[in-house]
């Protein structure tokens, strides 16, 4: 832990996060009562939450994504999971976060995060691995499915359909299929089995890697921030005969995605201060309706 | 030809759940290639359905939805370009024309329930606090019944009424509004990562979350890229100090303390 302390120490003065008091309240507040390794999920219980899967995007919105599908398709292993009340509530609440995925390649996130889950891994942690490995999987699926798989058969299809036969869409249909749930179930068995595995390491490392985890997932948030978080001015400055564009010609050069993180820290130090997400919704909602009148954003 | 109420109705109920699949399900019927032979069965004319849809499939290939940006709406588009081009005689493409304001619709409907699904997260985060999995379940069967019945309307007015009459409806959308719900909600997942970060965030891990929105923001890395270079990291930090055998080094290292 030594080099930890240093490390903090060493951000310290320049950072907005949480005091060590708020700290080590959080850490007991995500880890499970019940810590004793969790019912074996059966293939049936994978084949089920392969299919809720499906699901993902059911409740999609602009303020957490896919989380309400993505717990949606988590649920029934986890309360085979957590027979403690208050864990499934603490699990659920975790599964609750910001989450944005391939939706072909979830299970295979879903299926690694089950293993954690039964090895009643720190919530905290749990969440950090999720992130890490479904962040990542957006771009990788966007090149498999949208560019590959569909022009392939939509391809293909197409021109059996132009001469007039209904073999095309079918043709489509199967074969876009057969690799669609090949893949979405054969992902969600071998990442929990994968998961299984590694239980014995998880567990003999709990902290270590809690920690790792939190220092992948904390970097590919710091990157999200930039991709995820859309915010431009439209406004121009005119300086006589010359016009400048505030976001290509200033803003973009000094630093790219100013706005995105300026506005997400603003947000983080609001919740800090106790603010609800309901309230911030509103906020954003007014900025964004306001800043279109008036022709800033 | 005249189409039926009852032809109209279940052109309806196909986009209904063509919607839904677009998001949830995939199995992609809802592409042109397929809608165009089930809204020609409906309506009687099996052939053209068939080649209306091959022909709509071309359009809209490499149309996809990546990265979150929405194009066209593919389903409405299709479904009732492909009806007035059975119904009408007119060209697959001159048909899709007609569609355009109620793709541009029902996107807006997307939009709408985007934004007005976010608020609902608290509830589910509510329903979460009290282990409430049912409560869960609802909110998300209420969003795709919600999601489903947008695609309904659009789909069914411009087919049962007419285009030109149904456009009066098109019209009364407050359009800048929904721009300015677009822009909200581009800057709405701010709120989800303060949401998360309040959580995760701590000083230790500042720097990591500096190294990743400088990786993103001026180096363009794929996320992918990004987070192998942060696991590099993780593995130096774990790999440092094994507290078991299972990172068995053969060298004695000396923690200098």
């Amino acid at each position: 832990m030594e080099s930890n302390t240093t490390t903090a120490a060493f951000a310290d003065p320049t950072t907005t996060a949480n005091t060590p008091n708020q700290a080590l309240s959080t850490v007991a507040d995500t880890e499970y009562e019940d810590q004793s390794i969790g019912a074996e999920l059966t293939p049936q219980d994978i084949n089920k939450m392969a299919f809720r899967s499906l699901f993902l995007q059911a409740s999609f919105n602009y303020e957490r994504m896919q989380a309400g599908g993505w717990l949606f398709g988590l649920l029934p292993a986890l309360k085979k999971i957590h027979t403690n009340k208050n864990d499934l509530s603490k699990s659920m609440k975790g599964h609750m976060g910001l989450l944005n995925t391939h939706p072909f390649l979830v299970t295979f996130v879903m299926g690694i995060i089950l293993a954690m889950e039964r090895s009643k891994q720190d919530v905290t942690s749990i969440n950090n691995t999720k992130i890490a490995v479904a962040a990542p999987l957006g771009g990788i699926g966007d090149a498999m499915f949208w560019l590959t798989l569909l022009p392939i058969c939509g391809g293909i299809g197409a021109s059996m359909a132009l001469q007039g036969s209904i073999m095309g869409a079918v043709f489509f249909l199967v074969l876009f299929n057969v690799v669609h749930f090949g893949l979405r179930f054969g992902l969600a068995h071998f990442a929990y089995k994968m998961g299984v595995n590694a239980i014995p390491m998880i567990k003999a490392n709990t902290k270590k890697v809690a920690h790792a985890a939190s220092m992948v997932g904390l970097t590919v948030i710091g990157a999200l921030v930039a991709t995820y978080v859309r915010l431009e001015t439209t406004a121009n400055i005119t300086a006589g005969q010359a016009v400048v564009k505030v976001q290509s010609d200033v803003i973009d050069k000094l630093m790219p995605a100013f706005f995105p993180l300026m506005y997400t820290l603003l947000m983080y130090a609001l919740v800090k201060r106790g603010w609800s997400p309901l309230k911030l919704i509103a906020l954003t909602m007014v900025i964004g309706v306001a800043g279109k009148f008036t022709g800033i954003l | 030809m005249e189409i039926t109420l009852l032809q109209a109705l279940a052109l309806g109920v196909l986009a209904f759940f063509a919607g839904l699949d677009l998001f949830n399900g995939l199995t992609h019927f809802h592409r042109p290639l397929v809608l165009g032979p089930i809204v020609g069965f409906i309506l009687g004319d099996l052939q053209t359905g068939i080649i209306t849809g091959g022909a709509l499939e071309l359009v809209w290939m490499g149309l996809a939805p990546l990265a979150g940006a929405q194009p066209p709406n593919v389903i409405i588009g299709t479904i009732v370009g492909t009806a007035f081009a059975i119904s009408t005689g007119v060209d697959a493409t001159q048909a899709i024309a007609i569609a355009v304001p109620f793709a541009v619709a029902v996107q807006m409907g997307i939009t709408f329930l985007f934004s007005a699904m976010s608020p609902m997260m608290s509830k589910c985060d509510e329903y979460a606090d009290n282990a409430d999995t049912a409560g869960i379940e609802r909110v998300n069967y209420l969003a795709m019944t919600v999601l489903g019945a947008f695609y309904f309307l659009c789909a069914f007015l411009p087919i049962y009424l007419g285009a030109d009459h149904a456009k009066g409806f098109v019209e009364m959308l407050p359009e800048e509004l929904m721009a300015g719900l677009g822009i909200a909600g581009g800057m709405m997942p701010a709120v989800g990562f303060a949401v998360l970060m309040k959580i995760m965030m701590k000083n230790v891990y500042v720097p990591y979350f500096i190294i990743g929105f400088v990786a993103a923001a001026w180096l363009e890395m794929p996320v992918l890229a990004i987070a192998l270079g942060a696991l590099a990291m993780a593995l130096i930090d774990f790999m440092k100090k094994p507290e078991t055998a299972v990172v068995a080094t053969k060298e004695e290292f000396n923690d200098g303390i």
